[in-house]
This record gives structure tokens, sequence and C-alpha cells, in this order.
């Protein structure tokens, strides 16, 4: 079943046209990793899908919310869309379980045991029970990160957009963030991953997007984009960054 | 010229009252100022165009004038209007409605610094405005305008020497008294400066505290 569709997107800061039309299909529990030079419209095009930036022309539909309508209420599409930033954007002020616990509280209006409860297990799934009472200031930023994805799982999201999530990170501690991506995957989370790492996009993609200069230029397997690209700008960007 | 400070002893409580003068209209300015302060900002950065006009100017006109010619309208020029205020109340009010201004900047540049990331994270959240404000950027703000503000109370309790100039007793006023009394200028400007500098490396030293115990959670963070 296809839970995003993207159809003539296009997107103008200003003079600046960032996306010329960009169509997409995505499918629950697909993998599509967005690859690309900097400047390319990919964090825009991600940013556009829950609405952190508004949509210049087309349609974005999200689990049957369209974006492009006025009427649709914007913050439930992003409950159901969650977001890891390249710079993790923790809550500084709160403990680790209470910037995982906030939007379930607040949001979801649920139960403060329940919402504990949850917060506490989904910390342990990416590895850090031990860290729960501590404040992001102390923190590693592959920790950080950690966080950051489980408090957006908190809300239950069906779809998981992350954008360069392992971009900011010591290149070490890029493992430990993409290990649960990597499990995120296999447990069937629809995910959109805007990344450098060409690894993981090799390995987990089901679909490998690469955009350029506010196109999405070629699109195949991980196989078919790393093995044999066939478009010529494909080519000359992966023969830069492999 | 010889020291003799044995001269100032029988002043001692004049100078002292002074000094709780001087604290007495700081401390009700700095309430009185930062509360304004808080409509100040919020109307400057509200969707209302005139209110944010009017704000803008207010804290403009406040910031580019000097504060002794802010004092010596509200105490000579407010009387031709048949307004008569004491001393202590012109005082009290000059400072507040200067206070005012400057605080009203601070929240500003202090709401400002949030970083821009924190508001997109609970957006993505699906919060609302209204909430983003109230659980992810007020803390962080507030910590951010603390330092600035507790500046801000020691540069008013100063500035509050300028009460002087219109007959109020504060301590600048006891520090010229007691001079043209005794004639010991230096010994009563050295003693009535110390009293200065005491008080406000109190009242830093009080605020570096308070900053370490009520923003713990800031250490290492990027805010």
């Amino acid at each position: 079943m296809t839970v995003i569709f993207v159809e003539n997107l296009n997107k103008k800061f200003g003079p600046n046209h960032v996306l010329k039309g960009v169509d997409c299909h995505i499918r629950e529990r697909e993998v599509v990793c967005v690859i690309g030079p900097s400047g390319s419209g990919k964090s825009t095009f991600l940013r556009c899908m829950n609405g952190l930036e508004s949509i210049t022309s087309g349609s974005i539909v999200i689990n049957k919310h369209r974006l492009d309508d006025s009427k649709t209420n914007i913050n439930l599409v992003r409950q159901e869309a969650g977001m890891v930033f390249q710079h993790f954007n923790l809550f500084p002020h709160l403990k680790v379980i209470d910037n995982v616990m906030l939007a379930p509280l607040k949001v979801a209006k649920a139960n403060k045991d329940e919402a504990r409860a949850k917060a506490e297990m989904l910390l342990a799934k990416v590895g850090l029970a031990e860290k729960m009472e501590a404040f992001p200031g102390s923190l590693s930023g592959g920790q950080m990160q950690r966080v950051a994805i489980a408090r957006a799982l908190a809300m239950d999201p069906k779809i998981m957009l992350f954008d360069e999530p392992t971009s900011a990170l010591d290149p070490e501690i890029v493992g430990e963030v993409l290990t649960v991506m990597k499990d995120l995957a296999n447990e069937g989370m629809t995910m959109v991953v805007v990344t450098h790492e060409m690894g993981f996009a090799r390995e987990v993609a089901d679909r490998v997007l690469f955009m350029d200069q506010g196109l999405i230029v070629e699109e195949g397997s991980p196989d078919e984009i790393f093995s044999s690209p066939r478009n010529a700008r494909t080519q000359g960007f992966l023969s830069k960054v492999l | 010229m010889a020291l003799y400070f044995g001269d100032l002893l029988p002043f001692s409580s004049l100078l002292l009252e002074g000094l709780w003068t001087a604290l007495y209209i700081t401390l009700v300015a700095m309430v009185a100022g930062s509360a304004l302060g808080v409509f100040l900002y919020l109307g400057k950065v509200g969707p209302g165009k005139a209110v944010s006009i009017f704000c803008t100017c207010y804290i403009e006109a406040i910031r580019n004038t000097p504060l002794l010619v802010q004092l010596y309208l509200i105490y000579f020029a407010l009387p031709a209007l048949g307004i008569n205020l004491e001393p202590i109340w012109a005082a009290v009010i000059g400072l507040t409605l200067n206070n005012a201004a400057y605080t009203a900047e601070i929240y500003r540049a202090g709401f400002e610094s949030v970083p821009h990331g924190l508001r997109e994270a609970g957006k993505a959240l699906g919060m609302k405005n209204a909430q983003i404000v109230r659980y992810i950027v007020l803390l962080p703000a507030t910590r951010n305008v603390f330092p600035a503000l507790t500046n801000q109370l020691i540069l008013l309790f100063l500035a509050s020497s300028i009460g002087s100039i219109i007959s109020l007793p504060e301590l600048t006023n006891a520090i010229m008294s007691v001079s043209n009394t005794t004639y010991r200028t230096i010994e009563v400007l050295a003693v009535g400066g110390l009293l200065y500098l005491g008080v406000s490396a109190l009242l830093s030293l009080a605020s570096k505290r308070a900053e370490t115990t009520l923003f713990r959670w800031a250490v290492g963070a990027r805010v």
C-alpha cells in the first residue's frame, strides 16, 4: 500500500527554485534513502513531507492527509510522521526521559504511567536505559541522536523521516545510530532517510533516490544505483563519494 | 592632607539610610520594570501592528535618551501639567519606565537566541505553538535572559544615584550632604563608593550562585 504520494512538488524560497517538480511514491514498510550533492533539495523535500516547509505547488499526501489542503490538521500528520534532525534538537532543560515523554503527555494526552513505561521501553531499545535521568548536555552526539529517535518513536509514528541523522556525528559514533536505524527498518518501519552514508543506503534501503538540482534524477534498488548508475550525474556524484 | 574617617561616624546612619533608599527604589523599579518589560516585549513582537510600533518607539526613545533627561522630565516638566510627584515616586517611576525598555530588549534577545531547531522539534512532534512556547522555549529563554537581567539589576542600582539630583535622600545624596557638612570629601566618597561596590559585588555573586543552581541542566548544553 502506498502511504506517501508526492506529485509535481515545487518549492521556491523567494527567487530560488529549490524543488522543480518532484514525483515520488513510497509504500508502507519501504525504506527509501535520498542521496545527492548538497544544495540538491534533499532536505527541503523531506521537510515538505511533514509541513516544516510549505509547498509552493504540487501535492503531497501522507497517510491520506493532503498537505496542500489548508483544512488538513498538520499536527495530526506530524504525529504520524516522526522526524529526526541533523542536530538532534533535544530539549536541553528536560531530562532524557522527559524529552521522550513530552509529546505523548501534551499532544497525545497519554496517562503519565503509561507514557513513562513506554519511554523507558524505547530508551532501552536504543540502548540508553541508564541515561534516563541525565540531561542532554551530558550526552555524546550519538547518544543524543538515539534519544531523538526514541522521542520521535514515542508518538507511534507510521513513518519516520531522517534528515541527515549522522552528519553531525564523529565518524566513530555514526555506527551506533545506524544500528538503531537498521533495527527500525527490520521491524518494518516506513522510512525516508536523507543521508551521506552510502554504506547504510546500500545495505538497508529498498530503494535509493538520487537528487540533483531540485529533481529526482535517478532511482532504483541500491544495487542498480551503486553498481550500475545510468545517469551521468549519478555516476559523477558516486565517483566522488564512494 | 591627612585622611581622617572619624568625622564620618556621626553620619553613618544617614549614609545607611541613603543606601536603604537606593536599594528600595532599585528593587521596586526592577520588579515593576521587568514586569512592564514583559508587556512591552509581547506588544513589540505581537500581531497588533499599531501596538508593535508604539512599543518599538517607546523602547527606542528610552534607550536613546539619557536617564537624567527622563528624570528631569518627570520631576520638573510634569508639574507644568499639574502632576506633582514626591522625589521618591519620581525616581521610582523614572527608573521603572527606563528599566522596562531595557528588560524588553533583554527578553527579545533571550527568546531569539533559543535555537530554532527546538521549535522545529516541537512542531515535528505535533505540538501547538502555545505548547511549544510553554514547554520548550520558555525555560531555555529564561536561562538566556537570567544573566542579563541580574546585570541590569546592578546597573539599575548604580543608576539610582541619579535620584540625588532631584533631592531624593538616597546614597549619593547622603554622600554629598556629609561631604558639605564635614568637608571630608575624599573620605566620604571612598566610603560611599565602597558601599556601592559592596552591594554590587554581593548582587553579582548571588546571581552567579542562583544561575548555577537554577539552571543545572545547562551545563554542556547548547543554548
